[in-house]
């Protein structure tokens, strides 16, 4: 079965990449990706970054922008196996993760793995499915294994879900607990096209499903290497240290009720070491956290009632402190 | 604590820390409980009928009947009802004490007795000043007058006694004026809800404002300029004071039935003569027809403030006094001096008082330890007054040096200008002898050299009240008889002042001594014949003044001075100035080349310390440019230079030509900036940021090589780019000085605010507490 190969996957991998080859096939997954979903290259980038980082991914927008599109185009640019699972309230747990049947021949129970034990998992409109269902998904992202029945199965490596879902305010959605908000190590929204944007979109989508075109521009060996390639880049001591500073910021911040935990710093430098190196570097900088802090922090923070009623978000409350934590923490620096 | 009786008790405090000043006046520290009641009731007072919510008037109506029954409680004299009403007796006897108060603080020298009429004036007034205090604090929220009351309290005891009263006193006063208002804008602030900081942080209302980073830095650097100024440029602050204080030195109420005191001759001298109701002292009968001064005092110590009398030690029993020549005799009544000298004329012979009297055998001046003139109602004195003979005086030799007279009697400060000034007296009267000498300094004394007599000194702004003196050209005897012997000292002769009584006036054969009889003159030593008195002062100007017959040149005749021998019958009228000699009688052609001498030798005399003020004054400016180019030299150079070092150069420079920059900014950013403002700069300061950015976060360091060619190369394309305004300034004021001194100024704040939250006790605040502006719940 697929999900017992993946040990004997793993062996055959040569070691890292050079930070060129990184940056190359990178290029090559964003320029797949970026012919299905028009002019939303930092996103794309972002939602890269955090499959190479083996974090998962939140997209959280309005119907209608392409959330399923990228998810689908980031998996069919892998070759890789991918499980979509479309969240409904009657999902049942067992559903997500599999379930022991019995089987007549046999006469024996039979584990009939779930749509998890794949090694990309789109989670679609998430936030539509029972809270028990969510709870069960959530569970396999952080341990990325599954017990069933006594039996405890791993999953696949690489593993990442992308999930998507509609903005809480959205009528029948159950929106997903702050705890399990916690386990997405980013969330992106994608916004509406631009104008010419739009108007490319018009264009191609005249004649065919860009996305059935698309082919994979590497496999899953890959993936797994250029992760091990990632993790090797440099973090200087001052950068750490810029990384921590926002996380605390956030939890000192007035219009914040919660702050990012640990989790989130050690996630948004795992994300900043990405982005370094799908920028051809083998160190990582302030940069590459600046643009993380607000798809890794903001989703996890939750703001005091008088925000939420003022009508401040905490993507705004994370821009905000990034304007305001200096980069070098030694005085007189910069 | 209510916002109002928090404010009530920083008057209450910051009056009494003004007080401090008033320790300078007082003898020990007793006086300290009743004046601290005063302000303590009147605080009470007012606090109370605040809480009772009443306005502004009746508080103060409060505040006034609280020191009322307070003053009558401790000053009734035996009038008021029940401890504690006054009745008009009371008010009477209040008058009483107010008379007897002034009278002290003329006739006095600090420190005095707080007790008595001085006591009464000191309490009713700190009253006054802490209703009138309570009230612009507290009632009618201006604070900023409150600063005029503050002066009033500290200007008392510097008007009363400008020496007591150093400098330092100051410092308390100042600091609870800062405090009164600090306090009260905190308030302000405090009470428009939550405070924030620059970056939008709430915080507590004690965390420092970002305004007051720029405030305190102003604040400091104006200090430092003016104490700079001030220890370049002699200024002498003293002038104000002077004259303040002689609007103390009228009153009213009888002399000398003031308590018995240390008095200062000085002060008692210059307080009668400035007293617009003379008052008699001495009433005295001599059978001598031209009788002189009649001594007191001898000021032989000279120090920088002047001439001061020594301290008159083991005194010899009065049977030690003889003397040779016609022997008078005098009977002297005591109406009201109170002092612990005997006024005696000439030599005594003989003086019919107990043992308690005595000689000093240095000054030749009747004193007493145990005793005083109070005490004593009349005494007889047999003395001789001897005449000398202007060739015997001019014949003198001088003092020789070992003399211990001449030792004690020419010490004197080292004022350079007045040196010069007797060496060109000297050089142009070619005076060699003792006598040539004296009279040389007469001479430039004179009226003819345009010095007037006038009780109205003026301040020229010298530090030395000698040299105001010479050059205003204005003053009294104690001026005249100062300067004189100070110059006398200066050129190697022995002199001193002596203040004492003139004659006073003559009717029915009695001679009345009054209290603007007080006069001071001079006394010189010559060798082998000892103590010669000479008289400095314009004869118009000193009631019933004595000319002294050998004071005149021997070579001229017709002299410049009242002839000698005034008849009895003439002296009252020699109160008159409009008797005394003219002015073109004493008209002297050389007076005048003197003053031309004079001129001209301080022209020559070196570098004038304004010059060297205003020198600095206009390097001020430069000092900024100064630094700045210091600090980019070091960081460029080769010792220091680092990416990083590099770096922050690139940075300022940035600063410094007007571009906005965050510290949040990683160096790609920052780069992006300049060279979006500036695109010249595109390369160079690319080139700086990708160093920094190695060298900070690789992790192996950067190339610095090209550092500091690309440095200089984005200082002048931002140099190109930039307008002339903006040019001067970042070559004259950088910005980025500011930038940092601000920084450090902050980081300062911050680890003060730190201090104190650790701090073992709590801080207040008017707001409420600090607790519930946090922002996190």
């Amino acid at each position: 079965m697929a999900f017992e190969s993946s040990p004997a996957r793993q062996v055959r991998q040569p070691g890292p990449l050079s930070p060129q080859e990184f940056k190359a096939t990178a290029e090559a997954i964003l320029t797949n990706v970026e012919w299905v979903i028009e002019g939303k290259s930092p996103t794309i980038r972002l939602a890269l970054a955090v499959m190479l980082a083996e974090g998962h991914l939140l997209l959280e927008d309005v119907p209608g922008v392409g959330k399923t599109q990228l998810a689908k185009a980031l998996a069919r640019s892998v070759d890789c196996s991918v499980r979509r699972i479309q969240f409904t309230p009657d999902l049942l747990p067992s559903d997500v993760t599999g379930v022991s049947i019995f089987d007549p021949e046999k006469r024996d129970f039979v584990f009939k793995p779930g749509a998890i034990f794949g090694n990309l998992i789109l989670g679609d409109e998430i936030n539509r499915a029972s809270p028990k269902t969510q709870a069960a998904l959530l569970e396999c992202m952080e341990e990325r294994q599954v017990t069933i029945d006594g039996n405890t199965y791993k999953l696949r490596s690489p593993f990442m879900v992308i999930a998507t879902q509609n903005p809480v305010e959205m009528e029948g959605t159950y929106p997903l607990p702050e705890a399990q908000r916690d386990r997405f190590t980013a969330r992106l929204a994608i916004g509406y096209p631009d104008v010419n944007a739009e108007l490319a979109m018009l264009d191609h989508r005249g004649e065919v499903n860009p996305l059935e075109a698309l082919k994979p521009v590497c496999d899953g060996d890959t993936i797994t290497r250029m992760v091990a390639t990632a993790r090797a880049v440099h973090l200087a001591p001052e950068l750490k240290r810029y990384a921590v500073d926002i996380v605390s910021a956030t939890r000192t911040n007035a219009q914040v009720r919660l702050g990012a935990s640990p989790r989130a710093t050690l996630q948004l430098l795992r994300c900043a070491r990405v982005l370094a190196a799908m920028d051809g570097r083998d160190f990582a900088l302030p940069d590459d956290v600046q643009q993380l802090a607000v798809p890794v922090l903001a989703h996890r923070l939750i703001p005091t009632t008088e925000t939420t009623m003022g009508g401040g978000d905490t993507a705004s409350i994370v821009a905000d402190i990034m304007r305001h934590v200096p980069v070098v923490s030694q005085p007189g620096r910069y | 604590m209510s916002g109002q009786r928090h404010a009530t008790m920083i008057a209450a405090v910051s009056l009494s820390l003004t007080l401090t000043p008033l320790a300078g006046i007082f003898d020990g520290l007793g006086w300290t409980v009743p004046v601290l009641l005063v302000v303590a009731v009147v605080a009470v007072a007012g606090s109370l009928m605040r809480s009772a919510g009443r306005g502004q008037g009746l508080q103060t109506l409060a505040m006034v009947a609280a020191l009322m029954v307070l003053m009558t409680t401790l000053f009734n004299g035996g009038t008021a009802i029940a401890l504690i009403i006054p009745t008009p007796d009371t008010f009477a006897h209040w008058l009483g004490l107010v008379g007897h108060g002034i009278n002290d603080i003329i006739t006095m020298t600090p420190p005095v007795e707080a007790d008595g009429g001085i006591l009464f004036l000191t309490m009713m007034g700190v009253g006054v000043v802490a209703i009138l205090h309570d009230m612009f604090i507290v009632g009618l929220r201006t604070p900023a007058l409150a600063g005029l009351t503050l002066l009033t309290m500290y200007l008392v005891p510097v008007s009363v006694a400008p020496d007591a009263t150093a400098w330092f006193w100051f410092i308390l006063p100042a600091v609870a004026y800062l405090w009164i208002l600090g306090d009260d804008n905190l308030r302000r602030v405090s009470r428009f809800g939550h405070r924030f900081t620059g970056s939008g942080r709430l915080v507590g209302p004690r965390f420092p404002s970002p305004l007051a980073v720029t405030a305190r830095v102003t604040g400091a650097v104006f200090v430092t300029l003016t104490l700079l100024l001030l220890a370049v440029i002699p200024v002498s602050t003293s002038g104000l004071v002077d004259q303040v204080a002689q609007g103390y030195g009228d009153g009213e109420g009888p002399g000398g039935e003031g308590d018995l005191g240390s008095l200062d001759p000085w002060a008692q001298l210059s307080g009668s003569l400035h007293r617009p109701d003379p008052f008699d002292v001495l009433r005295v009968t001599t059978d001598d027809p031209t009788p002189r001064y009649l001594r007191m005092h001898v000021a032989d110590v000279l120090t920088n403030d002047g001439f001061h009398p020594g301290d008159y030690g083991e005194l010899d029993s009065l049977d030690s006094l003889d003397g040779g020549g016609e022997v008078f005799t005098a009977e002297v009544e005591n109406l009201a001096l109170v002092d612990q000298v005997l006024p005696v004329y000439g030599q005594p012979t003989e003086i019919g008082l107990g043992d308690e009297w005595g000689v000093d055998p240095d000054t030749g001046v009747i004193a007493t330890e145990e005793s005083s003139l109070e005490d004593v109602e009349a005494y007889t004195v047999h003395y001789t007054e001897q005449d000398w003979d202007p060739g015997v005086l001019a014949a003198a030799g001088a003092v020789s040096p070992e003399d211990p007279v001449f030792e004690r009697n020419t010490e004197h400060p080292d004022v350079p200008e007045l040196t010069e000034a007797v060496e060109g007296i000297m050089a142009q009267s070619g005076a060699a002898t003792t006598h040539e000498k004296v009279l040389a300094i007469l001479d430039f004394l004179s009226p003819a050299n345009g010095f007037t007599y006038s009780l109205e000194t003026a301040d020229a702004g010298n530090e030395e009240a000698v040299l105001d003196f010479l050059e205003t050209k204005k003053g009294y005897c104690q001026q005249y008889a100062a300067t004189m012997a100070w110059m006398l000292r200066e050129a190697d002769v022995p002199a001193r002042v002596a203040i004492g009584l003139t004659k006073g006036t003559y009717s029915g054969g009695v001679w009345t001594v009054s209290s603007s009889n007080f006069h001071a003159w001079v006394e010189v030593y010559y060798g082998g014949l000892g103590w010669i008195t000479f008289d400095p002062t314009p004869s118009q100007g000193v009631a019933s003044s004595v000319s002294f017959p050998w004071a005149e040149e021997p070579s001229e005749d017709g002299g410049a001075v009242d002839q000698p021998g005034t008849d009895p019958e003439d002296a009252p009228s020699t109160a008159a100035p409009s008797e005394g000699p003219t002015l073109a009688e004493e008209l002297d052609p050389r007076g005048q080349e003197q003053a031309e001498a004079e001129a001209a030798a301080r022209e020559d005399g070196g570098v004038d310390p304004a010059w060297l003020a205003l020198l600095l004054v206009l390097a001020v400016p430069f000092i900024p440019a100064l630094w700045r180019s210091g600090l980019r030299r070091s960081r460029l150079g080769p010792r220091r230079l680092s990416a990083q070092s590099a770096w922050d150069e690139t940075r300022d420079l940035a600063v410094d030509y007007g571009l906005e920059l965050h510290d949040s900014f990683t160096p790609r950013q920052t780069a992006a900036a300049i060279s979006a403002a500036v695109p010249a700069t595109g390369e160079a300061v690319g080139a700086l940021a990708s160093a920094v950015e190695f060298d900070r976060y690789s992790g192996r360091g950067a190339d610095t090589t090209a550092l500091p060619v690309a440095a200089t190369d984005l200082r002048a394309s931002l140099h190109r780019a930039a307008g002339g305004r903006r040019r001067l300034r970042a070559r004259l004021w950088p910005a980025s000085l500011a930038e940092r001194l601000t920084e450090q100024r902050g980081r300062a704040a911050v680890r003060l605010t730190d201090l104190r939250a650790k701090a073992p006790w709590p801080r207040r605040s008017n707001g409420g507490g600090d607790e519930a502006v946090t922002g996190r719940p």
